[in-house]
């Protein structure tokens, strides 16, 4: 299996940090502000492997770093220190090293990303179809009926009534904003796909449909995708392979299901049997 | 060069040197226009100087125009294509009060600098002519993007595809692009500029051009130019052609032509006469009178 995202000690301190942040931080303290500097450490130290066509999962309670991680991989916000290389194309992109140029360029190009809040992720002040546009005219297709069709074909294939796409989102349920929000994910073909607590917020039967249209886009396009997650249910579907955050550090990391079985970290075993 | 201090000699009771504005404050204009010219459609920031009138009425035009008047110079001021706009009329007095040798023109042929308010002149420019643009608002990312270091940011990275996203909805609502001015324009291939309120139909005039076109926007204290010989492509998608106002009649699908010359490729303006009735006449006050004048000549 080849690696396509290979992340490499990633650290985010909030504040001046000192030299001390990350020995006084961390699950042995139970906390993650810094007493000597009053700096939060989001992330301390974080390396991970994704392959190719993997699903991982990051797992952990709220403020344990997760999507801290995925923002930085989507240059939503810029790490302390560490790397992290983008296995694109028969080149390794450093991530951190790019210009911002060239990071923006990957990003529209070769990445996607879902947040949790359909607001973040699509502009309400344009149509639905406006918003997959959007990404199709940032990878440089200039004509107006391939777009067009590029929209429609995926607006169906996230089960989006095409007969809406020149709606603004805003008029959607949540559920339909947030396939709109994966159409638009997936309309450059990126392999590389990010998910930050999709189906938070969602009732239970469109949960499900969620994590069931993500599944079959997964084995058709073979896209790699980083979960993000504090539902137990979402990972057991999803993934093949979790990591579980706490305080900023990956504390656990294997098989899901040898994850859920068998739990090694006090913190895991706590999740796991207080999983409703 | 122009003469560097005339002060208190251009007339009785003068209290302005040549051209109204300080030597420095001409020196940083030229300086900002070669910038300008050399960043084809980058919007240099200058410091707009304060005018006797006020920011919004032509105030950065009228700067370009007085840092580039010499007195061997003609002068044309246009307004929406007439020379006799209150707005036109005044500021070629004030041209005339404070450049003593300038020459004002009503004739775009005789014209050295012309400063214009939202059209360009039908007549083609020549290489020894400079048109100078009033520009209300010179940022044409402003309609998608609030913020100003971003909007620089985006002009950097030559990232327009929100631009793009508007043309989109356009097309989405009624099939058309239905941007009449201020068209969004690709200059030499990277900068897109707000070539300033001109209409549809002007906007081709602007690529590959043999005069210097300059811009000025007096409150937002920007410059920029599209220089001669460069590409200004309005911005739209591969398989929708960018169209410019036809003056078709609608139920008879002819051209209308101008009321007094005649003409039927020129920018026409629309009104009611007299008895009500609609009629079209040369939005470019010069051209049609240079049209009747050969009519004239030829009878």
């Amino acid at each position: 299996m080849k690696p396509i995202l290979d992340v490499e000690n990633l650290t985010r301190i909030h504040g001046p940090g000192c030299p001390a942040c990350l020995e006084v931080t961390g699950p042995e303290h139970d906390t993650n502000i810094c007493r000597h500097c009053g700096s939060v450490v989001a992330v301390a130290d974080a390396s991970l492997r994704l392959h190719k066509g993997e699903v991982l999962g990051i797992m952990g309670e709220s403020g344990s770093g997760k999507s801290s991680l995925v923002k930085m991989l989507y240059f939503d916000d810029k790490p302390t220190s560490g790397r992290a290389i983008f296995h694109d194309g028969g080149q390794a992109h450093d991530l951190f090293a790019l210009n911002e140029a060239q990071q923006l360029r990957l990003r529209d190009m070769r990445m996607g990303m879902v947040y949790q809040n359909p607001s973040l992720g699509l502009n309400f002040d344009i149509s639905a179809g406006g918003n997959i546009a959007e990404r199709l005219l940032m990878s440089d297709e200039l004509s107006y009926r391939a777009i067009r069709a590029k929209a429609t074909a995926l607006l169906t294939r996230t089960e989006v009534t095409p007969a809406r796409m020149d709606e603004l989102p805003r008029n959607f349920s949540g559920g339909m904003q947030q396939r709109v929000q994966i159409a638009r994910a997936l309309s450059t073909g990126a392999p590389l796909l990010l998910l930050d607590e999709v189906t938070t917020g969602l009732d239970l039967s469109v949960q499900a449909r969620i994590l069931d249209l993500i599944m079959e886009l997964q084995e058709v396009t073979g896209v790699s995708m980083l979960v993000v997650t504090h539902d137990l249910g979402v990972v057991r579907h999803l993934t093949t392979r979790t990591i579980v955050m706490k305080q900023g550090r990956i504390i656990e990391a294997g098989l899901t299901d040898q994850i859920l079985e068998d739990p090694q970290a006090a913190y895991t075993q706590q999740l796991v049997s207080s999983a409703l | 060069m122009h003469p560097v201090d005339t002060m208190g000699q251009n007339r009785e009771g003068a209290e302005y040197g040549f051209a109204f504005l300080d030597e420095d404050a001409k020196r940083e204009l030229r300086r900002t226009i070669f910038k300008a010219v050399c960043i084809p459609g980058h919007q240099v920031p200058y410091a707009s100087r304060e005018m006797p009138i006020a920011r919004g009425f032509g105030t950065g035009g009228m700067q370009l125009t007085l840092a580039l008047l010499g007195p061997d110079d003609t002068c044309k001021v246009i307004d929406q294509g007439a020379d006799d706009s209150v707005n036109a009329a005044n500021i070629r007095a004030f041209f005339a009060l404070t450049c003593p040798g300038v020459t004002g023109t009503l004739r775009t042929e005789e014209a050295s600098v012309i400063q214009t308010r939202h059209r360009i002149p039908e007549l083609p420019l020549r290489a020894d002519q400079i048109l100078v643009f009033q520009v209300p608002y010179p940022d044409p990312l402003v309609v998608v993007e609030s913020n100003a270091a971003k909007r620089r940011r985006m002009h950097g990275r030559a990232d327009y595809a929100r631009l793009w996203v508007k043309l989109y909805e356009d097309m989405v609502a009624f099939d058309e692009i239905t941007i009449s001015h201020r068209y969004p324009t690709r200059i030499n291939g990277h900068y897109i500029i707000d070539p300033s309120p001109i209409p549809r139909f002007d906007v081709p005039k602007l690529h590959q051009a043999e005069c210097l076109y300059l811009f000025g926007a007096g409150r937002e204290k920007r410059i920029y130019a599209v220089p001669p010989h460069t590409d200004a492509i309005p911005i739209t998608f591969n398989d929708v052609a960018f169209a410019v106002e036809s003056f078709r009649d609608k139920t008879t699908g002819k051209r209308h032509v101008c009321r007094r010359c005649g003409a039927d490729d020129s920018f026409l303006d629309e009104f009611p006469d007299n008895d009500g009735a609609r009629v079209f006449q040369c939005s470019d006050a010069a051209w049609c009178d240079m049209r009747l004048e050969r009519l004239e000549a030829a009878e």
